[in-house]
């Protein structure tokens, strides 16, 4: 396709707005794109700045810049935290679209799809915010419209849809974490929470792995449990939910928004997974019941945490995961034993 | 700009965490202040070997270092002027240990504010000195400005709760300063000069604070005035008035106006608001407290007289000042609010004489300034909105910021209550401290001998503010 040359078209109205943020940086930390770099240069202000620059003539647009601009999970948090009502994620939109189709085009954390798409179209249907479409043979992604919510990535049968930044919220990641968590002795369940139903932000914003000690001790994190954000419920996808079980995880809880509270429906999603999920687990020897969706309201941690601990008391009922897999088990062992 | 050997900087701080991307030196260039400038490159530092590593490194090869936390300072503090390495210190962010018995906690300098309190609190305790900027002003950056805040009337500012710290110095040497104990008399009170030094002195790698009890009762009141001068006087009595409130905030009318036309929060349309706030662990000595306050603000003529301890109506009380920001951004197209003459303190009875002073600056100078500050720390704020496209509105702005830190230094009041110098306010404080500068160049010359540390701040930077950097607005000539 022809390029087009890099113009300030869209972002030029914003000129007088990128002078009313006083750059006192209340965006920063409600960031998950900052919490997990903890680079400065990633957080909400930064954009604006790097905006600025580009509008004022003293920066020349770059790939560099427009992968920044591309990098937003859209969760508005920056905007509700803004001391000065910057509408930033309106101005981000507009920049987008000053670089879209240019030589600085790129992807960010929106999504991409892959050689192996066989134009099933089931993304296409799917993507809450019509950011998608069959052009030319292939499928698109307009991404102006894509607010990265994650949901075509996980329902891809194909695994053919992905992002290029994913900060934390990809399958690879969030397994590390899992595995190296269940390794523990006391460790039992996995708890995975949307940024929006429970917002603690992504588990990464305490920079480190769990070697850090950064974690406050206020969060020193239980045992017995391990709470996972991800950007969406949405993004679950089930081999993720059954990642825990094969490390030997006793349970897994799912902790979305209330139906009808979710931007992306991806608390819809989540939850018919989890319903056929049941099924396979029950075809695994494992008790259907070790894997349960709960619905939280925004910010609602006392309620949140009631539900964990409900859960972590029903598990603890079913014991370990090991007894009732055994044959899985044996499999396992004789596989390892032969090698 | 001197070529930045990067490869030697990546081997001291590891392949990711350096950067030197135009765009990512652009974003460092600014703080919350008017200024910008952009450092040569930016090094995150994990650890106290790297910042020791780094400090060598600049130290042999002469180049500047600027120590930024959040870069949340409004006088172009962390503004690499003279360019150099920005050291961001976020990567250090551990609390390191929470120690009830001892009533101390040791943290890393990138650790923010209210992420500690988040902490403590379970302790039933709190880290008070905490700015309004406490969701993201790290401790590194408090003790470089010697932050204070809303309840600093009570329970101080940084300095006040700093009991000891490490510190790097140029070169890479590592001292350890003050004590975890209460007091000390054990000679120089190094410790206590590193802060508000605004990074020139040392890096802070690490710092013991105490902390204080969480009080049970807080109840916060307000009263409305009609005349500024009245709101003044209350304050004066207040303060003299054998009581110590937890909180004592002025909002003047343009603030009024601005929260009003913007947010339809239907405050009264008076001369000025005082917030008035007490806090104890005995609910009777907060009442007693509480009423005293009621009493001199009605005694001077305050109106509609409120007051709650309960949390959503306290909030509800508090709600116009925090809308304060907001507001201001909001309150008209074509104004940007800039962070200029941004804080000074008089003595109390000067407070509203101090208010008055900025209308009348401010009208004569065609410009919008509005007062507001802790006045129970003597502290007062202003906020400069003006066209930032204009050259003749900065013209207005320097006039204006003379007038007023003139008179500041008329009453015997001081250039910076809590934001600190930076390059902003570099000529009222070289004024006011006209006889101690050389003193204070001579320290500087024992702490950093080649003028590596943040360069051209404090009493080194210019006199005029305007043209110390570059201005981060688009101005048109
Ligand atoms: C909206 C808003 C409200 C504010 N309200 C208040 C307020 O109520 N009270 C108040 O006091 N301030 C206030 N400030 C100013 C500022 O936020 C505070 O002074 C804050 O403490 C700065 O923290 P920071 O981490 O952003 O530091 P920075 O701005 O990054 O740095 C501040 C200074 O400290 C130095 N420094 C940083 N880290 C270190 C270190 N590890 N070792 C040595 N030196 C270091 C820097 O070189 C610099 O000179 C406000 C600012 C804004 C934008
Ligand atoms: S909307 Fe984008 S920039 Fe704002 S907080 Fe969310 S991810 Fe960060
Ligand atoms: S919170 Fe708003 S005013 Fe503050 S730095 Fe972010 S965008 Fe700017
Ligand atoms: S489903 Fe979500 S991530 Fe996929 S294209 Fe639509 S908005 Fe983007």
């Amino acid at each position: 396709m022809q390029k087009r040359k890099f113009e300030l078209n869209h972002l030029l109205k914003w000129r007088n707005t990128l002078d009313k943020c006083i750059r006192c940086g209340y965006c920063y930390e409600h960031c998950p794109v900052f919490k997990h770099t903890r680079w400065e240069t990633d957080a909400p202000r930064a954009k604006l700045i790097m905006l600025y620059g580009l509008l004022s003539c003293q920066l020349e647009p770059s790939k560099y810049m427009a992968d920044k601009i591309f990098s937003c999970f859209n969760c508005q948090q920056c905007i509700s935290a803004c001391s000065s009502g910057v509408p930033l994620t309106e101005i981000f939109t507009d920049a987008r679209a000053d670089f879209v189709n240019t030589e600085f085009d790129t992807t960010g954390t929106t999504s991409v799809t892959g050689s192996g798409c066989g134009n099933c179209l089931t993304c296409v249907r799917a993507c809450p915010h019509d950011a998608r479409y069959f052009k030319d043979g292939h499928i698109v992604t307009d991404s102006i419209m894509c607010q990265s919510c994650g949901i075509c990535t996980s329902l891809c049968p194909n695994q053919s849809v992905s992002s290029t930044h994913t900060y934390g919220t990809d399958r690879v990641y969030l397994n590390r974490l899992i595995t190296d968590f269940l390794q523990k002795q006391e460790a039992k369940v996995i708890v995975f929470g949307c940024n929006w139903s429970y917002y603690p932000d992504l588990q990464s914003s305490s920079y480190e792995t769990e070697s850090s000690s950064y974690i406050p001790i206020y969060e020193k994190p239980d045992p017995e449990y391990k709470i996972l954000i991800t950007m969406c419920g949405g993004r679950l996808t089930m081999p993720l939910l059954l990642d825990p079980f094969l490390e030997n995880g006793w349970g897994v809880l799912v902790a979305c928004c209330p139906e009808g509270e979710c931007e992306n429906d991806g608390n819809l999603t989540s939850a018919k997974r989890v319903k056929k999920l049941k099924p396979i687990l029950t075809s695994l020897d494992i008790d259907p019941d070790r894997l349960e969706l709960v619905n939280i309201a925004h910010g609602d941690k006392a309620g949140f945490q009631k539900a964990i601990d409900n859960f972590m008391d029903k598990i603890k009922t079913l014991g370990p995961l090991v007894d009732e897999r055994s044959m899985n088990q044996q499999i396992r062992n004789t596989k390892y034993s032969t090698d | 700009m001197k070529t930045i050997n990067i490869p030697k900087l990546k081997e001291i701080v590891g392949e990711n965490n350096v950067k030197d991307n135009p765009a990512d030196l652009f974003i460092y260039g600014s703080d919350a202040s008017v200024h910008r400038a952009m450092p040569w490159v930016v090094v995150r530092p994990e650890n106290v070997e790297q910042v020791q590593g780094l400090m060598k490194f600049a130290d042999e090869e002469q180049i500047p270092v600027i120590t930024r936390g959040s870069g949340s300072g409004m006088c172009g503090q962390t503004v690499p002027s003279q360019g150099g390495i920005t050291l961001d210190m976020k990567g250090m962010n551990r609390i390191l240990e929470i120690n009830p018995p001892d009533v101390y906690c040791r943290v890393e300098p990138g650790v923010v504010d209210d992420d500690l309190n988040l902490a403590l609190k379970p302790y039933g305790v709190f880290y008070p000195p905490t700015p309004a900027s406490s969701r993201t002003a790290t401790i590194g950056g408090e003790i470089g400005n010697n932050a204070s805040g809303v309840r600093s009337v009570k329970y101080g500012a940084t300095r006040d709760s700093l009991l000891g710290m490490k510190v790097v110095l140029p070169g890479g040497k590592l001292i350890t300063l003050g004590t975890r104990t209460r007091v000390e008399a054990t000679g120089y009170q190094i410790h206590k000069l590193i802060v508000g030094s605004e990074g020139t002195l040392g890096v802070v790698v690490e710092a013991t604070l105490k902390f204080v009890p969480i009080p049970k009762f807080r109840c916060l009141g307000m009263a409305n005035f009609d005349r500024l001068e009245d709101a003044g006087h209350a304050i004066a009595d207040i303060m003299a008035g054998g009581i110590v409130p937890s909180m004592l905030e002025l909002v003047d009318n343009v603030a009024i106006k601005a929260v009003n036309k913007t947010m339809n929060l239907g405050l009264p349309d008076v001369e000025a608001v005082l917030l008035y706030e007490a806090d104890g662990m005995v609910k009777e000595a907060v009442d007693y407290e509480i009423d005293t306050m009621k009493n001199m603000c009605a005694k001077h003529n305050g109106t509609g007289l409120q007051s709650s301890y309960d949390a959503k109506e306290r909030a509800k009380i508090f709600m116009g000042r925090k809308k304060l920001f907001p507001a201001l951004s909001k309150f008209s197209e074509l104004h940007a609010s800039t962070s200029l003459a941004d804080d000074m303190a008089v003595p109390y009875s000067k407070m509203a004489e101090m208010a008055r002073k900025i209308h009348d600056v401010a009208k004569r100078n065609n410009i919008i300034m509005t007062a507001y500050g802790h006045c129970g720390s003597g502290c007062m704020h202003t906020k400069i909105l003006m066209e930032t496209s204009h050259q003749d509105q900065w013209e207005s702005a320097r006039k204006a910021v003379t007038e007023i830190y003139e008179y500041v230094r008329s009453v015997n009041g001081t250039t910076s209550a809590e934001h600190g110098i930076g390059l902003s306010k570099a000529a009222a404080f070289k004024a006011e401290k006209a006889d101690s500068l050389e003193l204070m160049r001579a320290i500087k010359k024992a702490f950093d001998p080649n003028n590596i540390l943040n360069p051209g701040k404090l009493m080194d930077a210019p006199d005029d503010w305007v043209t110390a950097t570059d201005l981060r607005y688009i101005v048109e000539s």
